[in-house]
């Protein structure tokens, strides 16, 4: 078997695993979607480190200290920690320069510049990078800690991928403008926002445990320190965009993302009735994605 | 007993199951469980039930020592379930089977899905009362004005019934799901362990369990690692051991306090940098942990190598034996078609020299720990001819396979051996392929 190592493949093949867990019969599986959020922050580390490379090369006003902390706490943020409620992994693992499928390599040399090239394995994966998502939903359940003001005068932007409406959007300020759901009550110390999502509490259910009545309340998602708060002003400029894009482009990505930035309502209306649908097939709830 | 497993030759004795190729979901084994004494051999399937084997000895004198497990009893354990609230289907796969020391002439087992445990009595029924005096031969009541005498009912042979019946259901404990269960050297406790959490339970009260080990985080972002085995110490009721996903092993002491949260001794072995790869975290979840039964060692299984610790040294196992290291380099593929996950369970033999485990296209591995010599068997139907001895099996790694070499690219992955056994005191083991169980024993030369 020859396996073309690919980090987007990587990533493609982990949300896809994801996704189907959701469907699979007996539940969420805690200790398998754990070990899958591993290899995906493994792969977006990857992909930092990549950039970052790119980014000292041709850009000079990023620290580049800077830039790795924002990087990795970028790891710490998003949608990832909101892809079930049944499991969340902390991002804090080690970054990484050397990254290999695991090939031992004689005289205990990574094959670093190899994998690069995604030449190094030995196997190829008939694999499709696509990162298609079928029928199930994903949208957030708690968006109260993607919504929580990022202090830094800098604008500062993410890009989420929504695999309700294959949209990619930008985020600026750290306030998604395209998700299907909010909470209404803000975490403390949370300042007030411009726009106000609707939240459906008829799938607010992060933990299986709520429904149990001799636990105590759900707990609340920890809300980022200033420190955090500040760590996360991304400073992702177009340029890097566009090179972010053309290698997600190339791995599949490429019929899902739209650089233009979406209606607001046609978004809220599409996932709404995508909402509805999953709340009616009885799936539960939805994600959103967030993407570098 | 006859010696370490590398001077033993294994030779095949039976084969249980279908033998169709089109595999049934619902007859794929999950578990295998000798009982305390082997005589008895429990096996657990997908599709809820539970069958055990007993063991009818033909001709105890040696040289020709032949053991022949026959069907001894077939119960479905578990059914479906659906969590209303959750919508969630419970699945009814049996995940584990533990024997109860026997203490009459009853046998005891509990058995456990993914989120209730049962217990269950095995009991033969060999006789039957005759002689009623209100009741006719077909069960009918007599009328009393008919009786003029009075006799005492007497038992008379019957057929061997064999009864499995429900004596305990633990339920809603566990929120995640459980992957083991453990029953206490005390004979009065056990423990069930789910993702995040370890329960112990009183035999006999169904309605309640204490916590001892909770690793839920207070905030589920947090969540680092979850726990993947448990198991008592054979001989000190207040010890036990759990693995987690991230490849350590925590002893905790119930006397330290109620909650077990702060382990007594942490064994974890630093990972070789040069190593790392995208799935490092995976291959060093550990999937099944097992104390030896003299209670000096334990065994962990990751997803390529067996490793031996020893409870006095917590910093690196005394012994590792790589199970399948060829698959280094396959790891992307594996991961595709999620054999990466794969949980493969580990064994020891009656006296601790000889440890077990399974791998893919049903190859087993055993390594002798006293010669350090391992040997790769396989369980098929082409060698199972009575009494034939296994030829060792070599997989080729690279370079130019020799003559009887399996290349690691003709290994099916879908043949796994992820549940072994061996009998507590007899060199037989018991293999269990997809849907297949293999008894094999040595041959005394």
């Amino acid at each position: 078997m020859e396996c073309a190592f690919d980090a987007q493949n990587l990533i493609s093949i982990s949300l896809r695993k994801i996704q189907s867990s959701r469907t699979q019969r007996g539940g969420i599986k805690l200790h398998k979607n754990l070990l899958v959020t591993y290899v995906l922050r493994n792969a977006r580390q990857f992909y930092m480190s990549k950039n970052l490379s790119q980014t000292q090369r041709t850009h000079q006003y990023e620290d580049v200290a800077a830039v790795r902390e924002k990087q990795e706490y970028l790891e710490l943020t998003g949608s990832f920690k909101e892809l079930a409620d049944d499991f969340y992994c902390n991002f804090t693992g080690v970054e990484s320069d050397t990254w290999h499928c695991g090939a031992h390599q004689p005289n205990d040399q990574p094959a670093e510049v190899a994998h690069q090239d995604a030449s190094a394995c030995a196997m190829v994966s008939p694999s499709d990078s696509d990162l298609m998502v079928s029928e199930a939903c994903w949208s957030c359940v708690d968006k109260s800690s993607w919504e929580l003001p990022i202090p830094n005068t800098q604008t500062n932007q993410k890009t989420v991928l929504d695999l309700d409406t294959h949209v990619v959007t930008t985020v600026t300020n750290g306030y998604f403008h395209s998700d299907c759901c909010a909470q209404p009550k803000q975490p403390q110390g949370a300042q007030c926002y411009a726009k106000k999502r609707k939240m459906d509490t008829s799938y607010h259910i992060v933990d299986p445990e709520f429904y149990l009545p001799d636990f105590g309340p759900v707990p609340c998602k920890r809300m980022r320190t200033d420190d955090e708060s500040n760590l996360d002003s991304d400073q992702l400029d177009s340029s890097n965009i566009s090179n972010l894009i053309s290698v997600l482009g190339s791995g599949g990505l490429s019929e899902f993302v739209s650089w233009q930035q979406t209606d607001l309502e046609q978004i809220f209306a599409t996932q709404t009735i995508c909402l509805k649908h999953t709340l009616l097939t009885g799936s539960g709830w939805t994600r959103a994605i967030e993407a570098f | 007993m006859a010696g370490p497993g590398g001077d033993m030759q294994w030779c095949f004795s039976q084969v249980k199951g279908a033998i169709d190729d089109d595999v049934a979901e619902a007859d794929i084994i999950s578990t295998v469980e000798f009982n305390h004494t082997g005589e008895l051999l429990a096996t657990g399937d997908k599709g809820g039930r539970v069958v055990i084997f007993q063991q009818e000895i033909e001709n105890k004198n040696p040289p020709q020592f032949r053991s022949e497990y026959n069907v001894y009893s077939t119960f479905q354990s578990h059914e479906p379930e659906f969590d209303y609230l959750k919508s969630l289907e419970i699945e009814e796969k049996i995940n584990k089977i533990r024997w109860l020391p026997q203490k009459n002439a009853a046998q005891f087992l509990l058995s456990t899905n993914d989120k209730t445990i049962k217990l269950w009595k095995i009991s033969e029924r060999d006789k039957r009362p005759e002689g009623y005096n209100l009741k006719e031969e077909d069960g009918r009541y007599k009328d009393p004005n008919t009786i003029t005498s009075l006799r005492v009912p007497v038992l008379i042979p019957m057929d061997l019934m064999v009864e499995a019946s429900p004596r305990r259901v633990f339920a809603n404990a566990h929120t995640y799901h459980i992957n083991s269960i453990s029953v206490n050297s005390d004979n009065e406790t056990y423990l069930s362990a789910d993702d995040l959490r370890i329960n112990l339970w009183h035999l006999e009260i169904t309605d309640r369990s204490f916590n001892i080990v909770d690793i839920k985080p207070a905030n589920m972002e947090e969540l680092t690692e979850v726990i993947t085995a448990a198991e008592f110490h054979p001989h000190q009721c207040n010890t036990f051991v759990y693995s987690s996903s991230k490849g350590t092993i925590r002893l905790c002491d119930m006397r330290a306090s109620a909650l077990c949260d702060k382990h007594s001794k942490l064994f974890e072995e630093p990972e070789d940098p040069s190593n790392r790869s995208f799935f490092s975290e995976i291959i060093s979840s550990i999937s099944d942990v097992k104390f030896s039964h003299n209670g000096r060692y334990m065994m962990t299984r990751d997803y390529l190598s067996v490793k031996i610790w020893d409870l006095n040294m917590e910093n690196r196992p005394v012994e590792t034996y790589q199970v399948h290291e060829y698959l280094r380099s396959k790891l992307c593929s594996l991961y595709e078609n999620d054999c990466i996950f794969d949980k493969f369970e580990c064994c020891w033999n009656g006296n601790d020299s000889v440890v077990m485990t399974g791998s893919y296209n049903n190859f087993f591995r055993m390594f002798d720990r006293g010669h350090r010599r391992d040997v790769t068997l396989e369980a098929s139907r082409e060698n199972s001819k009575p009494m034939q001895v296994l030829k060792p099996r070599k997989v080729c790694a690279g370079g130019k396979r020799k003559k009887d070499e399996i290349s690691v690219d003709s290994l099916d992955f879908n043949k796994k051996i992820l549940h072994t056994a061996w009998h507590p005191q007899d060199n037989i083991i018991a293999v269990a392929t997809t849907n297949n169980l293999y008894i094999f024993q040595d041959k005394v030369i």
